[in-house]
Parts: C-alpha cells; structure tokens; sequence
C-alpha cells in the first residue's frame, strides 16, 4: 500500500490502525459504545502482524493488563468510553506513580452515570484534572478530524515512552464514528530504551521492583517532585494548539476543542462571509493547557466564546489564562447533543449585541 | 546463564521482610526460594506479581522482576506480563482479602484464560496489614476490630470456587509442613497453565488460636496418605468441600493438557496470517480506499 494512498475509514478504525503503526501490539479492552471497532478492530488485526489482543473481564481489570504490559516494556494501549474510562482511573493513576507508558484512548459519550452513547465533551475535567488519585498529569491529546487523530496516535506512543507517563487521547463519539478520508504517514517507529522494564535480559542487570509505593513521606515527597520535574517539562514543551483566522487580531474568539472547533469554524467562515471579524482558538492539547498561546491573544480580544459539548469544562482553563480583563461567555449543550452552525452563530450575534 | 544451577541466595534480595516475628509468610517465602532454585528458574527470567496486603511484599524480598502493583489486581498485571513475554517464568501471590475479596472477580476469568501462572495464595483469614480486620475467608462469628458482635456472613471457600472454574491445579498446603509446600509450589511452577496455591499461612498477630501452626499440624492430612487421586475431580470437590474444618494437604486436582493462552495466541497468529486477510493490501484497498 502507497503511503499517498487516501483511505476512507472511520475514526475509531483509523486509531486502532495508527496505533499498530505506531508499533503498539498489545491491546486490553472491554465493549462500551461508541468505541467498540477499537478493539473488534484490534482483535482482528493484532493477530497477524504478531501483536496480542485481550478482552479484559471488566475496565479495572484492563487497566492492570495495561500496568503489567506496559512494565515488561511494550507498547499498550487501551481504549473506552466515558464511564469505562472512570472505573479504569484506578489504573491511570497507578500508572503515573509507577511511570508506566500507555496509550489511553477515550471516544467521550453523555453522562453522567449511564448517560448516552452520543457525542460529548464531558470528561475534559475528568481527563485533564482527574484520572485517577494523587498528585499526577497525564498529557491529553485533542482530535478534530479523524486524520488528526491518527497523527496524534503516532505522537501519544512517543510521549509516552519520552515521559515514562500515560498519555490520553480523547476524542468524543462523533471523530469516533464519522468516516473522513485519511493517509497514514510512513514514520519509523522510535524506539526508546527501557531499562526499568521486565523484558528478561540481561542477567547482570540490577532488578527491579515497579511499584508506586513509598511509606515514608519524605521519600514519596521526593518522588512527586521528581514527577513534576516531568510535567514541567511537559508543560514547557508539549503545549499544542491550532488557530484560524486570528491573523487579523479579531475582536471575538472562540475557544473550541475535538469535534466542536470543527462545527465552530463552519460557523466562523459563514460569519466571515456576513462582515464578522471573528477567528479560533483550538488547544490541541487539552493538558498542559496551551496557556501561552492563549495569552497571546487576549491582548487584541475584546470577548472570548467557549463552546463546548458540554456544560463548559474548558472554559474554566480559558478563563484561568485570560483572566478579569476580557469577558468569557460560554454556549455549550450536554447529554449528547451537539451545537450547530446556526447555533453558535446566534451565539456571537448576541455577543456583539 | 541458562542451564545453571541456582541457589536459594539466588533468589533473596538484599531486602529484609519486616514481617512481624513468627508469620507464617517467612516460611512461605523460604519455601517459594527453594522452589525455584528446585526448577532452576534463572532469576532475571523470572516476574512475580503481588496486589497489597502483608504478603504482598513477597517480590520485593526476591530477585525477580517484581510488581508490587494494586490491591486484588495481581492476576490482571501478571497476564499482562505473561503475554507481553510469555518467555517469563511468572508467580503472583498475595493474601486472601488481595485474591477471594477486592480480587475474586479476577481469579475465574484468569482460570478461563489458563496462562502459564503460578499463583500462591497466602491465606490467613484476616486483614493483618490494615490491623484485624474481618475478611473474605474469616470464620463466622470471629470478633474482629469491624465485628465487633462477631462475623455473621459465611466465608468464601476458594477450593470449591477455583475447582468450579475449570483450573487445572489446584493445590492446598500450610507453613506448618514446608517440606511439603516447597513441593506444591515446584509443582506448579513447573505445571503448563494456571496454579493455584492456597497456602494456610496463619498471621500471628491478627489470627485466631485455632489457626496458628501449631493447630495446622493437628488438622491437617496429607492427601498423599489417603491415596487421594488428583485425576479425580469428583474427589477433590469433596476434599475442596472441607475447606476451613479438615486441612488436606497436597494437590487436589490436576489436569493436563488444557489449551494455555500463550498456545492459544500462537494458534491464532498463525492462523490470521495464513489467512493473510490482513487490510494493509486488499481488504484494507477494499474497504477503505476512496474511489
């Protein structure tokens, strides 16, 4: 196959194929909709290129598949929606204590509780400030399309092995489901030495105990630090975000992530069209906020809109970053529904009244 | 490395257990060390999984690839290891409130999955590290810190729950037979499946009277004595059936020949590549390529 090659295919497929080219063959999972072709994908596919695919006996217990997997040194990954991706918090923070890497995917669905299978965005706060107990981070990749969604795959693996720490990819229901054409781009996959792990080899090597444990405060105060030495440093290098037509410093921004900044920008070019000057600003990388490129723009904007498929969860770190000086409004719909076109744009048009 | 012989020192980390004095989990550990030096089991090839509780510090007083991973979650973190490198001897161990409590849910699906696992249960019917607490094998009417007016649900009985299952080794032993044990524990080391251990293991600081070493030995019957069969399955249900009364010792029941997972895997890698309907050429151009 061509690498230029353009290929129909549906989100979670294109994830579940950019994770194997990404050099993950090891899969745990358990079926919750809207991400099932995740796995039925993986278990078709794992098996012949030699990779391993296992349905757990619940979420709690693929989170632990993931910590042993992932500690003998392999590539792992596991996928979920929503609710699967709280009962699998147990595990996530495991993870980060024990700097284990992993690849977490989460295709949000309505909640709370059972909620709905459709479409949302609220598991922002879970993702990016929860997953799990303790002082830890996880960096939280943020789709729009699905060919995005395969680069970022590639780059999860890498920053995850780089920072020995999970790292999530959360898309919603809709970049899960939605066909888009797509090409997967030919990288090699990077190794990374993984001398902690428990691959066998070699028999001089000191061994090792993976354990999140430290009984003495001092000792476990040290360990944090030492975590957040990491995420400092994510939080100076990893920060991702897109803009679109912000070039002409317009007066109102919208703030969007995953599937809403792609309904947002419809809304912007049709706003544009009708003398608006309006422009948006994507975090592509939900955590580390991208803080710095959003104090740039505050200065020339005069009102920012968080959009949202949700009640607002963003909006909160927008407004961290820009502060008392400019207004922060917020549209956003929960449960499953998604904002339209039309909807955001009576949106702005309420602003500017 | 591989074709040496190995020594109990092998095996001992230059951690010290900070068990207290007496615990039964000191034999168990000395005879898991004799067990492996026994098989030969070189100590870098070797992982060994524990959950949380007093016995759960076991790898850590090894020389193996530990995991001293998450309360109950010791068979999910081992099969993870398994089949990232099936090349691995693998142990887990833990207590009985880490396996038959917080973890019972796992132990049935781990069984379904028959990886190559050995797992030792130390079991002392009681929650020793989080102090007396009643736990999911405590007998009724025991007066714990959280029963106060004594236990009054029936403990679980792990024999009759792994048999059910559908394991292909079952095994029961006590500190108060090490001999014995060590043998167990090399059994299902070198057994091809899933193991499963309970070890009678009794916490002197928590525990009852009637389950100290002392009050093992006198209840307890090796199963070799009575001309037991493991082949028999009928038998060991009955013999699983005096769990917690009578102490038989030895191994219950033992099958071999059941589907491992690492062969299963083998099977069906084999058989998709065969099939070579991998996407990547004309399924995939098929079913994806944009027209």
């Amino acid at each position: 196959m061509a690498t230029a090659q353009r290929l129909l295919m549906k989100g979670t497929e294109a994830i579940a194929e950019a994770a194997i080219r990404a050099g993950c063959r090891h899969f745990f999972g358990y079926p919750i909709t809207p991400q099932n072709e995740i796995p039925e994908y993986m278990s078709k596919r794992l098996p012949q290129v030699g990779g391993v695919y296992l349905q757990a006996e619940s979420e709690v217990s693929a989170s632990n598949m993931l910590y042993g997997a992932g500690g003998s040194g392999v590539r792992v990954m596991t996928s979920s929606s929503s609710p699967g991706i709280a009962l699998m918090a147990e595990g996530f923070s495991y993870l980060c204590g024990s700097e284990i890497p992993a690849v977490v995917v989460n295709i949000m669905r309505g909640g709370p509780g059972l909620g709905d299978i459709q479409p949302s965005q609220g598991d922002y706060a879970m993702c990016t400030k929860g997953f799990g107990h303790g002082d830890k981070h996880a960096i939280v990749l943020a789709p729009s399309t699905v060919q995005e969604a395969v680069d970022l795959m590639a780059l999860a693996f890498d920053l995850a092995d780089q920072y020995r720490n999970p790292c999530v990819v959360m898309g919603d229901g809709l970049i899960g489901q939605m066909m888009e054409p797509v090409t997967f781009p030919e990288a090699p996959v990077k190794v990374y030495d993984k001398p902690w792990a428990a691959t066998g080899k070699p028999p001089t090597r000191k061994h090792n105990i993976i354990n999140s444990l430290y009984l003495d405060p001092e000792e476990l105060e040290r360990h944090v630090y030492h975590l957040f030495e990491k995420y400092e440093r994510m939080r100076a290098d990893e920060q991702r975000h897109e803009t679109f037509m912000l070039d002409d410093a317009p007066p109102v921004v919208i703030c969007a992530y995953g599937t809403m900044a792609r309904i947002a920008k419809t809304a912007i070019r049709e706003l544009r069209k009708t003398g608006v000057k309006i422009g948006l600003f994507r975090p592509i990388t939900a955590w580390p906020f991208p803080v710095e490129a959003l104090s740039g723009v505050v200065q020339s904007t005069k009102v920012f809109l968080a959009v949202e498929m949700s009640m607002g969860q963003m909006i909160e770190d927008v407004r961290m970053v820009v502060g008392r000086d400019r207004p922060v409004k917020f549209f956003g719909r929960p449960g499953g529904v998604i904002p339209t076109v039309e909807e955001i744009i009576h949106q702005v048009k309420l602003l500017s009244n | 490395m591989e074709g040496c012989v190995f020594t109990k020192k092998d095996y001992q980390s230059e951690l010290k257990p900070i068990w207290c004095p007496g615990c039964g989990d000191f034999g168990v550990l000395s005879c898991i060390y004799q067990a492996l030096a026994a098989v030969g089991v070189p100590p870098h090839r070797l992982a060994f999984l524990s959950g949380i509780g007093c016995s759960s510090r076991i790898p850590g007083y090894t020389t193996a690839y530990g995991f001293n991973s998450v309360h109950g979650r010791s068979l999910p973190m081992a099969i993870g290891v398994k089949v990232a490198n099936p090349e691995l001897t693998v142990l887990a161990a833990g207590g009985d409130g880490d396996g038959f409590s917080i973890g019972g849910g796992h132990i049935s699906h781990a069984v379904r999955r028959n990886p190559d696992i050995t797992y030792i249960v130390m079991d002392n019917h009681i929650y020793g590290l989080t102090k007396g607490q009643a736990g999911p094998t405590t007998v009724p009417g025991t007066i714990s810190v959280t029963t106060p007016y004594g236990l009054s649900e029936t403990p679980v009985n792990p024999l009759l729950q792994v048999l059910a299952s559908g394991c292909g080794f079952v095994a029961q032993g006590g500190t108060h037979d090490l001999k014995g044990l060590t043998k167990m524990i090399e059994e299902g080391i070198r057994y091809k499946g899933f193991a499963f251990i309970d070890v009678h293991s009794p916490c002197v600081t928590y525990g009852r009277e009637e389950d100290q070493s002392k009050e093992l030995k006198a209840k307890s019957e090796l199963l070799a004595d009575l001309n037991h069969d493991p082949s028999d399955k009928i038998a060991a249900y009955r013999i699983a059936e005096e769990y917690g009364k009578k102490l038989y010792c030895g191994v219950l029941y033992r099958k071999d020949g059941l589907t491992e997972l690492a062969t299963m895997h083998k099977q069906v890698q084999k058989n998709a590549k065969a099939a070579g309907d991998y996407p990547r050429d004309e399924v995939f151009k098929r079913n994806f390529l944009v027209h």
